[in-house]
């Protein structure tokens, strides 16, 4: 593969594939090395790791919504009717 | 290196073992304790797997109505917190299943290959290297919470159970009673789908994340 032109061919396609294994490491440590050597010298997917990282960062990262006041007053009124 | 997954609370696990326990054992005046625990993040998970807040809701109550309808059934064989995903996910899956016409949208990996000439500079983008802290406001929020209702289905449950809800790729295979490969390969292209959005919010509307 070639940075001017980022013509993928099937090792890249290959390691492109493993990405968010690598980002969750969930990968064996040869394949690791492989993926590091690739994106010292390929840009664009090293840029896509980068932003794949931030993309599973940002989701890890959404504040919850409270609960609804009318929905946990139909649990419990749910709850009192199974539980007497 | 590698970022590290979210790990699991073996305490929280603990906690509830001893609560079912007791209620198996008769105590079920402590059910509404168990619930109070869990409402708030089944109502997120409902809210981010339903259109809309009454489905999400409609999900709470009746994975609230059936785990205490099987509770007595639950050997314990798994963390009580990943037997009730099990159960949410199911009735999430049935009612989708119900309310569709056609399958699934299938995500296919080359269309997510990068080379555009964007990412042919030299660095990564600005927004790949700013603090999530300082990166993630409400309109971002806004925007990532209607991109996951974007996902197709099948992408959007493993993406939710594993990247917001922190389930590992096991934890999230048995949920599903689907393969850990099944769910890498889903995971992975939900995140491609979403890392695309992404990169187009910060080019085309918010080219300037403030640091």
């Amino acid at each position: 593969m070639t940075t001017a032109t980022h013509q993928h061919d099937d090792r890249c396609l290959d390691l492109f594939k493993k990405l968010s294994e690598y980002i969750d490491q969930e990968l064996d440590k040869a394949t690791c090395q492989q993926i590091e050597q690739h994106i010292k010298n390929c840009p664009p997917c090293r840029a896509c790791l980068e932003t794949l990282k931030t993309t599973a960062g940002l989701c890890r990262r959404i504040e919850e919504a409270p609960v609804p006041v009318a929905l946990s007053d139909r649990l419990k009124k749910m709850i009192n009717e199974m539980t007497v | 290196m590698p970022t590290s997954p979210r790990k699991s609370s073996t305490k929280n696990n603990s906690n509830d073992t001893e609560l079912v326990r007791a209620i198996q054992s008769g105590r079920i005046d402590l059910y509404q304790e168990l619930v109070s625990r869990y409402e708030r993040k089944l109502y997120n998970f409902g809210l981010r797997m339903c259109r809309n807040a009454s489905d999400a809701e409609d999900l709470v109550q009746d994975t609230f109505l059936n785990v205490f309808k099987y509770l007595n059934g639950f050997r314990h064989e798994a963390k009580f917190k990943n037997w009730l995903y099990k159960i949410a996910a199911s009735a999430c899956i049935k009612k989708r299943r119900r309310l569709k016409h056609a399958p699934d949208q299938t995500l296919s990996l080359e269309d997510f290959l990068p080379g555009d000439e964007a990412e042919m500079a030299r660095k990564a983008p600005r927004w790949a290297t700013i603090p999530l802290e300082q990166l993630l406001n409400e309109e971002l929020a806004d925007m990532l919470s209607d991109t996951i209702h974007a996902l197709p289905d099948k992408y959007r449950i493993v993406a939710v159970l594993r990247d917001v809800e922190g389930f590992s790729t096991a934890e999230t295979a048995k949920i599903l009673d689907i393969t850990p490969a099944n769910v890498k390969v889903r995971l992975h292209r939900a995140r491609l789908f979403l890392r695309d959005k992404l990169k187009n919010y910060f080019e085309h509307d918010h080219s300037h994340p403030s640091a």
